[in-house]
């Protein structure tokens, strides 16, 4: 009976995570607005737009797909399952409360890594798939940015396992009961902010957004995709921030732990925060070019996050 | 650490913005009032006592028009000249007003009112009977900026600063 | 042994870039030659909005000519209404009142400095995206642009093409109470531009993108007829306010501003310097304005009330963009016989080509961008 219980709570964390994508669209259209003194959606659900999203979900389904004429066929169209796909995975190890995760791995952390990786795939058929010199850019851009981002956000991800001593996301949780780890003076600081800066590349985000470059690229490996699947690519990209919010909150911020309120209100209140730092530095920064990106990525963000995991290791031997 | 500080100025700056209000006028709903001498859709005046018609049909209108828009067809009545026809089409206007400073007899204005929209060309292909209403339409909204008003503040009769509308010239003046 | 080169031979890779794309400013279009990111060539191509503005001024009388030509560079309407009517006024010998001198003067520094908000915007957002920071200066410095149309509706009754400028001196005199409101317009633009300049100016990134890039060298600057901005940012101090000094410049006190390193922070210092310069400007106009007539002539009744002798005359004013000039050929009649543009933006567009061989792909629009081409001013 237990696969039962799991494909309960499987379906309810997916459409829970869908709808959850929607209103961060939502949130991140009012921050953005408010960033700059505008008031963002309004009458589509008065007042202050809470209607948009859903408005917008039925107007972009309802929309023609579009395949062009010498599309790779097959690759263009499974390149947004592929997308959107595995970041909904990864809702799977999170731990919601003390009891409430799917399925509770003591690899947890590696499962998450692993599995947010595979994106990669799916923006690499979209490129090759869409026959379009500006989508094979993208998506060349892409892959190099996804495959450098990773060193440092797996390093900086190593931090709270080390300190820890498990890859059990709950454990760590757990370990977080005193002082959470983005706390910890410089070792948990640096890992925390190193672990941002390589979740907003890994999230295609500005100021590290190469990929989708509107200016340059026009829209990047999605510019050929119309209606639903473009859809799918648009709504992917907020789940695997939602992932990666969540993720966050749970390495360094202390995951459902927290007092008086419950704990998933607490999981939820940091993964909010997470996200509106995200989209606080999206919204006021200008965008690195590719070679600076790989720059900034090598020569900076990998040392600090070596040394810094160096340290963390020194600290739990020494202690 | 000058480069951190100077990398978190921007995340001040728009983090002080969030605190401000919102510039933006919800459109329909709220209107901003427009300037007195903004140049918008136009409208034929007529005497406030007589009710006559302004237009002369001159035709001065329709000569210095750059988009070449007004066509007007004068007629000789008993006592003075009309417009048998004014047209005027806004689909090509490029609302530089130079219809309005020429017009002799103040009857060409322009409205403050920049909203005028329609489903076909022909709902913005101002017909005389149009151009007539919109003097009713828009009764609160004539510019104050007839020709008179223009010609006097390019020339202004000393010591002007700033003109003010003289009354309007009576048609009958102009005849005999 | 023997030891082994490896070599990588790559293909070239042609990317259309424009004239659909979200930054080549309006209609550009550009061929890149690419080698990986690598820009090996740019062709471009331009013609995607000509209107063929000079040859309707031959059929129009030259009051009708003034307000259509605001419509080339449509981020500096006065500076285009200016230089046809100081072509006209130079042919046929008319002395321009001085009141009329310092109001035109005074617009066409506050349309200086809304087209360099707008570029500054502009700039930044294909910088920065139109889903990122970019969007978030833009915004800002459009809602400072905003403050200097509203006086333009104030002053004239239209926003953008305000067909102040008449054959002769101005159309409009100020309304009543004017002096404050643009005190308290130049106001917001200086905080504004003060608050975004604290945002990008000293940012890593910022610095980076636009340190070192598109370096364009004086002589190269000045063998391609570059001016403006663009000219001065490279070190030479050709301002045609102080070369040729026309209407009232001779008497405002500003300097040239110039840098020297010539890439396109150079521009971007230029031009955000000269926004102070133009608001400084501004408010010596106003004080120093002095009473009179705004018009040399009787006002304007039909086409025909201004002719020229016959003869030809160049006339040029200094535009947000550079050195805009006037040819205009007369044959005696009250249309100009040819009338050539030479406009500042074309001058300029011709570095692209110079200036993006070597770099990446998202230098393209950056350098695009600070050359500030407006393509109805391109195209004519």
């Amino acid at each position: 009976m237990k696969w039962l219980l799991v494909a309960f709570w499987s379906v309810v964390i997916l459409s829970v995570a869908l709808l959850i994508a929607a209103y961060m669209i939502w949130w991140e259209r009012k921050f953005a607005g408010r960033m700059q003194r505008r008031i963002g959606p309004y009458w589509v659900g008065y007042p202050h737009g809470w209607l948009q999203s859903i408005a917008d979900a039925i107007k972009i389904l309802r929309k023609e797909d579009i395949i062009p004429k010498n599309a790779d066929k097959w690759v263009y169209n499974i390149a947004p399952f592929l997308f959107m796909v595995p970041p909904m995975f990864l809702f799977a190890v999170f731990p919601f409360s003390k009891t409430w995760v799917v399925a509770d791995l003591n690899v947890g952390l590696l499962y998450v890594l692993a599995v947010s990786s595979l994106g990669v795939f799916g923006v690499m058929m979209a490129g090759w798939g869409s026959h379009n010199k500006y989508a094979l850019l993208s998506a060349m851009r892409y892959v190099s940015q996804m495959i450098s981002y990773e060193v440092p956000l797996v390093l900086s991800a190593l931090v709270p396992v080390v300190l820890t001593g498990s890859m059990n996301l709950g454990a760590i949780t757990n370990a977080q009961k005193g002082l959470w780890f983005a706390l910890w003076p410089v070792v948990g600081w640096v890992a925390f902010v190193v672990f941002l800066l390589a979740t907003l590349a890994e999230g295609n985000r500005a100021p590290f957004d190469i990929p989708e470059a509107e200016s340059e690229l026009i829209g990047g490996f999605a510019v050929e995709y119309s209606g639903w699947k473009f859809a799918m690519f648009y709504v992917g990209e907020y789940v695997h921030l939602l992932a990666v919010s969540i993720l966050a909150s749970v390495l360094f911020l202390g995951g459902w732990r927290g007092p008086l309120l419950p704990p998933l209100l607490w999981l939820f209140i940091k993964t909010v925060f997470m996200y509106s730092v995200l989209l606080w530095i999206r919204w006021s920064f200008v965008r690195l070019r590719v070679d600076q990106l790989m720059v900034f990525n090598w020569k900076v963000l990998v040392p600090v996050s070596v040394v810094d995991l160096l340290l963390a290791a020194l600290w739990v031997v020494l202690r | 650490m000058g480069i951190v500080k100077e990398t978190l100025d921007s995340l001040v700056i728009t983090l002080k913005n969030l605190a401000r209000k919102p510039v933006t006028v919800q459109y329909p709903r709220e209107r901003r009032t427009m300037p007195e001498r903004f140049r918008g859709v136009f409208a034929l005046t007529t005497n406030p006592e007589t009710g006559e018609e302004n237009c002369i049909g001159c035709r001065l209108c329709q000569n210095i028009c750059p988009s070449q828009i007004i066509t007007v067809i004068p007629e000789k009545r008993e006592k003075r000249s009309y417009a048998k026809d004014f047209t005027l089409d806004m689909n090509a206007c490029i609302f530089c007003g130079l219809c309005v400073q020429v017009c002799p007899t103040d009857a060409i204005v322009m409205v403050r009112a920049n909203d005028e929209v329609g489903y076909s060309r022909e709902d913005l292909f101002l017909t005389k009977e149009k151009l007539l209403a919109n003097e009713k339409k828009y009764q609160d909204l004539i510019s104050p900026m007839t020709g008179s008003v223009l010609r006097n503040m390019q020339t202004p009769p000393r010591p002007a600063p700033r003109p003010r509308p003289k009354p309007q010239p009576k048609p009958e003046e102009k005849k005999e | 042994m023997a030891t082994r080169t490896l070599e990588f031979t790559f293909d070239e890779m042609r990317v259309n870039m424009g004239p659909q794309h979200p930054s080549t400013h309006g209609v550009f279009r550009g061929v890149l030659v690419l080698e990986g990111e690598e820009i090996k060539d740019l062709i471009p191509h331009i013609g995607y909005l000509h209107r063929g503005v000079e040859k309707l001024a031959e059929h129009l009388s030259y009051v009708q000519d003034v307000p259509i030509m605001a419509r080339n560079d449509y981020l500096g309407p006065v500076h285009n209404e200016l230089v046809m009517a100081h072509a006209v006024e130079k042919l046929a010998n008319i002395q321009v009142p001085e009141r009329a001198q310092y109001l035109r003067v005074m617009a066409s520094e506050l349309h200086r400095i809304a087209s360099h908000l707008v570029w500054t915007g502009t700039f930044l957002l294909d910088m920065g995206g139109a889903l990122g920071g970019g969007s978030t200066m833009f915004l800002y410095l459009f809602q400072a642009r905003e403050s200097i149309m509203d006086l333009y509706e104030e002053w004239t009754g239209a926003r953008f093409h305000p067909n102040l400028v008449q054959i002769g001196g101005v159309r409009f005199d100020l309304p009543a109470g004017f002096d404050r409101k643009v005190k308290e317009a130049l106001q917001t633009v200086r905080n504004t531009v003060n608050e975004v300049r604290e945002m990008v100016e000293g940012n890593p990134v910022f610095e980076q993108r636009t340190r070192g890039v598109g370096v364009l060298s004086p002589e190269l600057a000045q063998s391609i007829g570059c001016s403006g901005p663009v000219l001065r940012a490279s070190g030479v101090a050709y301002d045609v306010r102080k070369a040729f000094p026309y209407d009232a410049y001779d008497k405002m006190d500003f300097e040239i501003v110039t840098a020297t390193a010539g890439d396109v922070r150079a521009r971007y210092e230029v031009r955000i310097n000269e926004i102070f310069q133009a608001a400084h400007i501004v408010q010596q106009a106003l004080e120093g304005l002095p009473e009179g007539p705004i018009g040399a002539k009787p006002p304007v009744k039909a086409p025909v009330a201004v002719k020229a002798p016959k003869g030809e005359v160049y006339f040029r004013v200094e535009s947000a963009r550079g050195e805009l000039g006037a040819y205009l050929v007369s044959d005696g009649s009250h249309k100009p016989y040819r009338l050539k543009l030479r406009s500042p933006s074309f001058s300029n567009l011709q570095a692209i080509q110079h200036l993006v061989r070597g770099h990446k792909v998202a230098d393209v629009v950056v350098i695009l961008g600070s050359l500030d081409p407006v393509f109805g001013d391109v195209d004519r």
